[in-house]
């Protein structure tokens, strides 16, 4: 089949020879490709709602949920559309300490989206660097760092998390470097796995038969074509890191109570669950869940577009 | 023709693009007679593959169709339901495909994969399926056939699995046989073979062939008339006699000045450009001839002494070395500037790891490489910096050796920069007059190298090499993926930047009829080592060593009035493994000519 489509677009590529003054730029052309994707637009759009909100939770929120100042104890465990005494509404309810639980989530998916993103982007750059010079150095270098990365793999992700909190505390600069310690070494794996393969290609021995720098050849060369699986695994690895803050927080040594995420609100809320004080819980669950599964929406269709068979 | 067993009439072919359909193929007409042989000849994109998918039903209904008719048998294929032509498919019409590596199941033992389609098709049982196997790999001539029924494709080499692909393709003695560039990925030993073998079976078999190639020289070999395609439409249909003596179609005769023919140059020393011709008249413009070029007064610009390279096999938990593939042994040569030395040999004769091994892409195990004077072996970080501007090397395939994601100026600019030869500033118009002198215009410089076709982008890899001004290039197979008239343009390009340059070229290529185009000197390699080494005219009128002279007897010759029958053999080329503790034999070369050397037998030394 592919002697097929290759003699088509041979035949195509010899009619359509006009000469065009710009290029496309790959990123434009993933872009495209992944807003046809009618999943793909869903996950988009829905990410990007979310990350508005968020990023403007402080003017769309009715209240600061972490200023205990606005808090009102009488307010307690209010029922989705209760009225407060001061007269405001409260659309998804309060929670036992009389947060407005709308407020709460938007403040919440912050923080998630902030400790996902963050930890994701500071695990990738290391897990790139450590990937890449495995790769390229090879032989006792590629051996020693791959059996780190090997060792680290072996530990369950949210046990290495739980005794990093437990050793260092509480706050989200610490949640952020726990989560970077338990991924890195993902991120590692795959790039070292494409520079290999990349390492071998044609272009990499023209570019040495041309006496370029290493670092340059390393770069310039063999990172950009690397970036394809980096960026789906990264896309995978935010959602997953959002999940392990959640879970941390609902486990109750993520973030301090002051300032509850999606896990946390959650755990807040899941005394009451049984005595019918329901929203408390699943409101912010379901947040995360659109979250996340948006998310990963966006990263099924992006190793789609990306897998080199499927390049056309 | 009264009975043509196949008759394509007003194929037109439409594939679906970005929602858009577009003829690939567009009014194709031909016959096939019984116990015929037709060739579709064409370049890629002529839609000479797709033909043969159409007649077998094999595109995929969502995003193609066929229109026209084509009759086999009485019955027209194309508005046969897809079931009938399951029972056509592989038992009333065999199929070979290009690429003998993918088209055999790995995991599958060969006898397994040629009874099962025994029984599938003629109903036999385990005993007699077996027995049928067993014939049918005699019959394709496979030595000790009952043992290697129980063997995976993985040890077969190409020739041999290409030759089980055949014998599956017979289990069920098809009446016609299409066969989609058979021998394009094997070697030229091989595929003369490989072409031998169809031959022989179509006349035992008595059936018909429709054979896809690009080739001339196999079209010239083995066909009885000739369907030239050129983007979709059928150019000229003739006899093949008839169409290698007067083509009518510019196309046909622009396709057959391409093809380099062995034994054309007798008589010349120089190398020689290809011809020329007017595409709307058909006119064929003869080349204006190559100047001297070679410096025979200054010293030579490589010199190569005794070079050895070795890969090591491990094993073991220890990774212990239980042996080595000697892929270069004790290899001497020189190539003043201005010269063209070709290394010529079939996969395996370590050509190309030759190359590799001269600006220490792999890292030689012995010998002396001096390039200017400059030892290679010895240098140390700048040297080989300074030797890697000296000597640059163009790859084979030009959609791999371009980084894809880095436009084409800066991939151009990028060496001059980085050796000091251009500024930022300069560059740009250093790398316009380069994409120039390649050919190629100079507004392409903001494009990515995917907007290039095959032969544009092997330019810009040579405008790349030439950025540095390098005094030798090597070019590793450079044009063996090239169509033949692009192929021809490529090579006439290498001959006028050697005029303006003064370029030496280590021409690596498995290609003897270019090789005899473009060479001053020729090296024959077999198994690591040069058999023959000489001036060109010297090596191909008087070829002494035995190889060589099979080498240039398996070259289809691209006449179809001087077609020779050779013997359907089944030699293989030996392997360089050798164990760990194997001592090479000192080689022993005499000298038959003016320059030209052969290697003798210690025997025949000490005689």
């Amino acid at each position: 089949m592919t002697d097929v489509s290759k003699t088509a677009s041979v035949h195509t590529g010899g009619k359509t020879d006009k000469s065009r003054s710009h290029s496309v730029s790959p990123f434009r052309i993933i872009m495209g490709k992944l807003v046809r994707d009618p999943l793909a637009l869903t996950g988009l759009v829905i990410v990007s709602i979310l990350v508005l909100a968020a990023v403007f939770a402080s003017v769309i929120a009715p209240q600061d949920p972490y200023d205990l100042a606005q808090l009102d104890i009488m307010d307690g465990r209010l029922a989705p559309g209760a009225e407060s005494f001061t007269g405001m509404t409260y659309l998804l309810g309060t929670d036992d300490q009389g947060r407005d639980l709308f407020s709460a989530i938007l403040y919440g998916l912050r923080t998630s989206i902030l400790v996902g993103v963050a930890s994701a982007a500071i695990a990738l750059l290391i897990g790139a660097a450590v990937g890449l010079l495995s790769a390229y150095a090879g032989g006792r270098t590629d051996a020693f760092l791959m059996r780190v990365v090997d060792i680290q793999l072996s530990f369950p992700a949210i046990l290495v998390a739980l005794i990093l909190l437990a050793v260092l505390g509480q706050g989200v600069d610490k949640i952020i470097l726990a989560l970077v310690v338990t991924q890195w070494a993902y991120y590692a794996r795959t790039i070292r796995g494409s520079a290999l393969v990349e390492r071998k290609r044609a272009y990499v021995d023209a570019a040495r038969s041309m006496a370029l720098p290493d670092r340059r050849i390393l770069f310039r060369h063999i990172l950009p074509n690397c970036l394809a699986p980096l960026i789906v695994v990264a896309t995978m690895r935010v959602a997953y890191a959002i999940m392990l803050e959640a879970t941390l927080s609902f486990l109750g040594i993520g973030l301090p109570v002051t300032e509850p995420s999606l896990g946390l609100l959650v755990s807040n809320g899941f005394e009451y669950m049984l005595s019918g004080d329901y929203w408390i819980s699943f409101f912010p669950g379901v947040a995360l869940l659109i979250l996340i599964v948006a998310i990963n929406l966006i990263g099924d269709s992006l190793r789609d577009i990306l897998n080199p068979r499927r390049e056309g | 023709m009264n009975n043509p067993i196949l008759s394509v009439q007003d194929l037109t072919t439409s594939f679906r693009v970005d929602g858009q359909w577009r003829d690939v193929v567009r009014g194709v007409n031909f016959d096939i007679g019984e116990r015929e042989t037709v060739a579709v000849v064409g370049e890629s994109g002529s839609g000479k593959s797709v033909t043969a998918m159409s007649i077998m039903r094999l595109l995929s209904p969502g995003n193609s169709r066929s229109a026209g008719r084509i009759e086999f048998e009485g019955k027209n294929l194309l508005d046969m339901p897809l079931d009938a032509m399951q029972s056509i498919r592989g038992n009333r019409i065999g199929m070979i495909f290009q690429e003998p590596m993918t088209s055999l199941n790995p995991v599958l033992k060969i006898g397994e994969q040629i009874t099962e389609v025994l029984r599938q098709h003629r109903g036999m049982d385990g005993a007699q399926a077996e027995a049928e196997a067993v014939r049918l790999l005699d019959r394709v001539r496979i030595p000790s056939a009952k043992q290697r029924l129980n063997e995976y494709p993985m040890n077969f080499s190409g020739g041999m699995r290409q030759r089980v692909v055949i014998a599956i393709a017979l289990a069920c003695s098809p009446k016609l046989l299409i066969a989609d560039e058979p021998t394009t990925a094997l070697d030229v030993t091989i595929q003369a073979q490989i072409l031998e073998l169809i031959k022989t079976l179509q006349e035992e078999e008595g059936m018909s062939v429709l054979f896809i190639t690009h080739d001339m020289g196999v079209v010239a070999e083995i066909s009885d008339r000739t369907v030239v395609m050129f983007r979709g439409d059928v150019v000229e249909t003739a006899s093949t006699a008839e169409i290698f003596r007067e083509a009518r179609h510019p196309y046909s005769r622009a396709l057959l000045s391409a093809v380099p023919q062995l034994g054309a140059m007798t008589g010349t020393d120089r190398p020689l450009r290809f011809p020329r011709v007017d595409m709307s008249s058909g006119e064929i413009q003869s080349p204006p001839a190559t100047a001297d070029t070679v410096r025979a007064d200054a010293p030579p610009v490589l010199k190569v002494d005794n070079l050895v390279t070795r890969f090591p096999v491990r094993k073991g938990i220890l990774r212990r070395v239980v042996g080595r593939i000697h892929a270069v042994e004790d290899l001497s040569f020189e190539l003043r500037q201005g010269e063209t030395l070709s290394l010529v040999g079939e996969s395996g004769c370590g050509k190309s790891t030759t190359g590799r091994s001269l600006i220490r892409l792999e890292e030689p195990a012995g010998g002396a490489i001096s390039v200017a004077g400059q030892d290679v072996r010895g240098a140390g970080h700048s040297d080989l910096t300074k030797i890697r501007r000296d000597v640059q090397m163009i790859f084979q395939d030009p959609f791999e050796s371009l980084n894809l994601r880095i436009r084409i100026g800066d991939a151009i600019a990028e060496p001059m920069i980085t050796h000091g030869l251009a500024t930022r500033r300069n560059a740009e118009a250093k790398v316009t007059d380069l994409l120039e002198r390649v050919g190629l215009s100079g507004d392409m410089i903001s494009r990515f190298p995917h907007e290039f076709s095959g032969g544009q982008r092997q330019r810009i890899c040579i405008a790349r090499a030439l950025s540095l001004e390098p005094k030798l290039i090597i070019a590793d197979e450079s044009v063996s993926a090239l169509d033949v008239s692009v192929k021809a343009q490529v090579i006439n390009l290498m001959l006028d930047l050697q005029e303006q340059y003064g370029l030496g070229y280590l021409f690596i290529s498995h290609d003897m009829a270019v090789v005899e185009r473009i060479s001053h000197r020729v090296a024959v390699m077999y198994l690591g080592e040069i058999v023959e080494i000489g001036p060109r005219a010297s090596v191909f009128e008087n070829p002494q060593h035995p190889y060589t002279r099979k080498l240039i007897a398996a070259v289809p010759i691209a006449d179809p009035s001087r077609r020779q029958r050779r013997l359907a053999t089944a030699d293989e080329i030996g392997s360089p493994y050798r164990s760990a503790d194997f001592v090479p034999p000192k080689r022993h070369y005499r000298e038959v000519g003016d320059g030209h050397f052969v290697m003798v037998d210690a025997s025949e030394v000490a005689a």
